[in-house]
């Protein structure tokens, strides 16, 4: 499937839904002996690769798992022990090390929105014609994103495969979408998170 | 049609600016707008690498609204190159690469005289600027 | 062993004139400064001055990316960068076990070619800005690195050997007000 997520956020910037649908995966795992030749480094409380990358391994990947054991941010999900404890040892060794991409955290995703928000807000700012809308489209070389903002300030954001055109039925189809379910529920506040 | 052209170095210095069919005055004195853009684009960059799916291996290409097209090139060594086009305009990266090629490395990085942290004032520079934007198909 | 410029190529130089211009701007060097590791720190410095500006042509006319490893920034460097300017091909060897460093055999080597260096210059390390080109050129892609000649022909040695050390990796400038 093309579509990869969806955003929509509110007139304020804050992120007011979020779905993932078929993000791609980047794992790898693969044996290593002891000593360790790639370096970690810690970065936002989580253990990265800093040098030696290497068979799909690449720079910045985050270590995920160890000996199919979960990690979290520099300790293990089970046991809450030190991880670079445990690659210090020789005993432990060979070792299977799982490395990929982090996917997006709540957290994250929130600021990425409040981010765009300003992002989108500067694309008008600086054009060069009178009167520009802000940003609609952003292509980069792994994804495309698709934004409209509403009348009303609201952003419904898509990120799609890159080689898909500007989908314009899709982000009208979610707006109608929106002012059906949400603005329809009377139980439902304009500008808080959709359940 | 070109609008603008902007070109920053890896320290965000801006380094040359040329406008051609720019219509709406900049309500900003040039550094603040030239501050703008280099902040907008750094967050654009970095707001793409952590978005992205996949490992980036260019990240951030171009994004386009109603009115406008802005084009980004970015070298390894930091130098960067942005164009503001209309919406017509296809994918000009190539032309984006050529433009610093065979104009900045050629007339700016070869010569000594020239430092690369500083605008270019350069009139040799300028003229094949010229030369080589007005030759371009979607001028 | 020149290369015949093709007639009606301003660009292309004679290696001759390249060596002699060389081989008098380390002459000059050694009567100004007369100590040779001093002309060997202003050899690099120099290296390093050129470097930073050569990046942007190598970038320019290579096409290439960046590098998503120190192994394949070095095959580029010899491969790609060496044949473009100096129209040779060093090989990439003695990679240390922690992948941080790496030798580059320079042979032939055409900055010395008919130098013969004296007795009493041994410690001048004569093809000594190649050193600080390369540490120029990757100090612009964010990479600092240390580079220094292990062996010189001209010394006696079977073969030149330039060592480059990984040191560590340089982050972006971040601009005024950002995170």
């Amino acid at each position: 499937m093309a579509v990869y997520s969806v955003f929509v956020v509110s007139r304020g910037g804050s992120l007011i839904y979020d779905i993932d649908y078929n993000v791609p995966k980047t794992d790898v795992e693969k044996t290593f002996g002891y000593p360790l030749d790639i370096v970690l480094k810690v970065f936002d409380e989580k253990l990265t690769v800093d040098f030696g990358a290497r068979d799909g391994i690449k720079i910045g990947h985050y270590l995920l798992a160890v000996n199919g054991r979960p990690v979290q941010g520099t300790v293990f999900d089970d046991d809450r022990t030190d991880v670079r404890e445990f690659l210090g040892q020789q005993q432990n060794y060979p070792i299977s090390l799982k490395f990929g991409r982090i996917k997006l955290t709540v957290n994250e995703k929130i600021m990425l929105a409040s981010m765009f928000h300003s992002l989108f807000a500067f694309g008008c700012q600086l054009s060069p014609e009178e009167r520009s809308s802000g940003i609609q489209i952003l292509e980069a070389d792994t994804f495309k994103l698709h934004c409209r903002q509403t009348l009303t300030g609201i952003k419904f954001i898509v990120l799609t495969d890159p080689r898909l055109p500007y989908v314009e039925g899709l982000l009208k189809r979610l707006y109608e979408l929106y002012s059906d379910y949400a603005l329809k529920n009377p139980y439902y506040s304009i500008d808080m998170p959709i359940r | 049609m070109i609008f603008n052209l902007y070109i920053f170095d890896r320290l965000g210095t801006c380094v040359l600016y040329a406008e051609w069919n720019r219509k709406k005055p900049a309500n900003l004195p040039k550094d603040e707008e030239f501050q703008n853009m280099y902040g907008m684009l750094f967050s654009l960059r970095s707001f793409v690498k952590r978005l992205s799916p996949l490992d980036c291996k260019d990240g951030f290409l171009n994004y386009q609204t109603s009115k406008y097209k802005l084009h980004y090139y970015e070298t390894p060594s930091g130098l960067k190159l942005v164009m503001n086009t209309s919406t017509d305009v296809g994918d000009i990266r190539e032309t984006l690469r050529q433009l610093y090629g065979q104009i900045y490395v050629e007339y700016v990085v070869k010569n000594p005289l020239c430092p690369l942290d500083k605008p270019i004032t350069s009139d040799f520079f300028k003229d094949k600027l010229e030369t080589f934007i007005k030759a371009l198909p979607f001028y | 062993m020149s290369r015949p410029s093709k007639p009606g190529d301003p660009r292309k130089v004679s290696t001759e004139l390249f060596t002699l211009t060389y081989g008098a701007l380390v002459t000059q060097l050694i009567k100004d400064y007369e100590d040779e590791q001093e002309v060997n720190k202003q050899l690099e410095k120099m290296g390093y001055n050129i470097g930073i500006r050569l990046i942007e042509d190598f970038l320019a006319r290579s096409n290439t990316g960046r590098c998503n490893d120190f192994r394949e920034t070095a095959e580029t460097i010899a491969k790609v960068g060496f044949r473009m300017f100096l129209n040779i091909a060093p090989v990439v060897t003695n990679w240390s076990p922690s992948g941080d460093t790496f030798s580059l055999l320079l042979d032939p080597n055409p900055l010395t070619e008919f130098v013969e260096l004296p007795e009493d210059k041994y410690k001048l390390n004569y093809s000594n800005i190649l050193c600080g080109v390369i540490r120029g050129a990757l100090e612009m892609v964010q990479l600092e690195v240390q580079a220094w000649f292990v062996s010189d022909q001209l010394k006696g040695d079977s073969s030149t050997e330039m060592r480059v050390k990984f040191i560590r990796k340089l982050e972006d400038a971040v601009p005024a007000g950002e995170d």
